[in-house]
């Protein structure tokens, strides 16, 4: 058997085959990463390591590298680098692949980014010189062979790098194969887009355990009313089943104690994860759980009950 | 093939005559590209004609000719005119960007002093369904990679002229730029590679452009 090399805690736990839970932040346009440190903190005891995202939508934040090391450092808690191929081209990724490990990052995420034109800054130029499976490649390259382009790095870059996939994708065989190509370059673990429907899900990670690289299943519990009906009607080919629209809604008008409101969107969030999660892992579906719902911080407590039950 | 143009406001093609303080103009008109695309032509030539005398210009000369973009073309027909190239201050071209680089061309030697300006703008290569309906399909990148991709170009088609799509921005076969209207080229691909029965082109992990081949000042010389 070949050695698994681990670089982080991630690493590590998707090495031994531990079921674990990521969490996500999201800095904003701001120098100041008070209000995400916070979050990272309340955070921390209950997630393996956290991802920072890269301007989202295409809308400007502070830079994703940067609030990835600041964060590590201000709490301890491990990250995952959102990375997108959208703003920077070859080169200037391969530096800063060298710079986050000199910053202490070990994991980074490989993404496309959404494109300018959907931003706030959308006459700026959309870069895309490699895509989310090159940067995958390029990735293991530094770090395996210690080399860009054949060229030596004197002290190469140790990082995990992962990629993202997504079980809503309709063509989904266009997606799976999509997936194919991200494994063949190298891809170490994925995290999924947020989903809600349990049988589209089976099907869709049945397709692609035969890559096999570790699958974290993205989810997106919902704090309130607004916040699940800002998601179904906002995020572009996911939608939440009536059901649970209909629940939390009745959660908004029936209850009027603030608290007890709170208690019960975290309790009913916990009811329907559980079995969906649970499923999944009885048909050995998934390596973990990746939680995308940013500035919920409260709900980690039960999804650690889930994953730990 | 053809290079497709857009007239541009009319107020900017004045502002740039006058910029230069031009009094007398000689019109030279596309009668090919521009004129399939109404920027051009002979009807272009006798709008633009029109208008120029509205706004108090001397129009020396309308001239239509086929293929601006081509040198040898523009100094025949040129020199047949070189009593009214004398006389203009200026040249305004109903063509694309390549008619006005082609008549400085071929003009540099012997009238370096007249500025050529330019009515239209120039979009892109285009394959025509009908007049008004022009599709850019190609952007010439030197390296064509249509026999792997069953015919459609990821480079053109796809919004981020990624290598190896779809991106997660693709919901139900359709682009997330531009609001979901365009098809994602990706999925394009997929589906006629799926007709052809080649499914596994599309499995294949590509490698980013070569921009050393693609990004400079490019010449095709064979002679
Ligand atoms: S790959 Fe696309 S842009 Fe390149 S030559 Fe072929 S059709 Fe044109
Ligand atoms: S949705 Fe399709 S066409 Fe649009 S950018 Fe993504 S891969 Fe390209």
């Amino acid at each position: 058997m070949t050695e698994v090399k681990a670089y982080s805690k991630l690493g590590e736990a998707l090495a031994k085959g531990e079921f674990i839970l990521t969490g996500e932040l999201e800095p904003e346009k701001t120098t100041d990463l008070s209000h995400t440190i916070h979050e990272a903190k309340e955070m921390a005891p209950y997630v393996i390591a956290a991802n920072v995202t890269d301007s989202p939508l295409g809308i400007v934040t502070i830079n994703s590298m940067a609030a990835t090391h600041l964060i590590q450092k201000a709490t301890g808690l491990e990250c995952v680098w959102q990375m997108t191929v959208r703003d920077v081209n070859k080169l200037g990724i391969a530096g800063m692949i060298m710079g986050a490990h000199a910053l202490g990052i070990r994991n980074v995420l490989s993404l496309t980014g959404d494109h300018t034109a959907l931003g706030d800054m959308p006459e700026s130029k959309p870069v895309f010189d490699l895509d989310s499976a090159t940067l995958v490649k390029l990735v293991r390259e530094m770090v395996d062979k210690g080399t860009i382009n054949g060229n030596e790095i004197e002290a190469p870059p140790t990082l995990h790098v992962g990629a993202a996939a997504n079980p809503n994708a309709d063509p989904m065989g266009a997606e799976i194969l999509k997936i194919g190509r991200k494994a063949e370059a190298g891809c170490e673990f994925i995290q999924t887009q947020v989903v809600y429907d349990l049988d589209r899900t089976i099907e869709f990670l049945s397709e692609i355990k035969k890559y096999k690289v570790p699958v974290l299943l993205g989810i997106f519990p919902m704090k309130s009313y607004g916040m699940a009906k800002g998601f179904d009607t906002f995020v572009p080919g996911v939608s939440v089943p009536k059901d649970i629209l209909a629940k939390w809604k009745s959660v908004k008008k029936e209850v009027t104690d603030k608290k007890q409101q709170k208690e019960l969107y975290d309790q009913y969030n916990y009811e329907f994860f559980k079995p969906f999660i649970t499923e999944l892992r009885k048909k050995d579906l998934l390596a973990g759980i990746h939680c995308m719902a940013v500035h919920y911080p409260r709900i980690f407590p039960k999804l650690k009950d889930i994953i730990e039950n | 093939m053809v290079v497709i143009t857009t007239k541009k406001p009319e107020e900017e093609v004045f502002e740039a005559l006058n910029n230069y303080k031009v009094k007398n103009v000689l019109v030279v008109s596309c009668g090919v590209c521009a004129a399939l695309c109404q920027t051009g032509g002979t009807e272009g030539a006798e709008e633009w004609s029109e208008k120029l005398k509205e706004r108090g210009f001397n129009v020396i000369n309308t001239i239509v000719s086929d293929d601006v973009c081509d040198n040898r073309v523009m100094k025949k027909d040129l020199r047949k005119i070189d009593d009214d190239v004398k006389e203009a201050d200026a040249i305004l071209t109903l063509s694309c960007g390549l008619g006005v680089q082609s008549i400085i061309e071929v003009l540099t030697k012997t009238h370096p002093e007249i500025p050529v300006f330019t009515a239209n703008n120039t979009e892109f290569i285009g394959m025509t369904e009908r007049i008004g309906r022009f599709y850019m399909r190609c952007q010439g990148c030197g390296n064509c990679l249509l026999n792997e991709t069953g015919g459609i170009c990821p480079i053109t088609t796809c919004a981020k002229a990624l290598m190896n799509g779809p991106c997660g921005g693709m919901v139900d076969g359709k682009c997330e730029v531009g609001d979901y209207e365009k098809d994602c080229g990706w999925i394009l691909i997929y589906n006629r590679l799926k007709e052809l029965g080649r499914l596994d082109l599309f499995s294949k992990l590509r490698d980013p452009l070569d921009w050393s081949k693609i990004g400079h000042q490019r010449e095709v010389v064979w002679r």
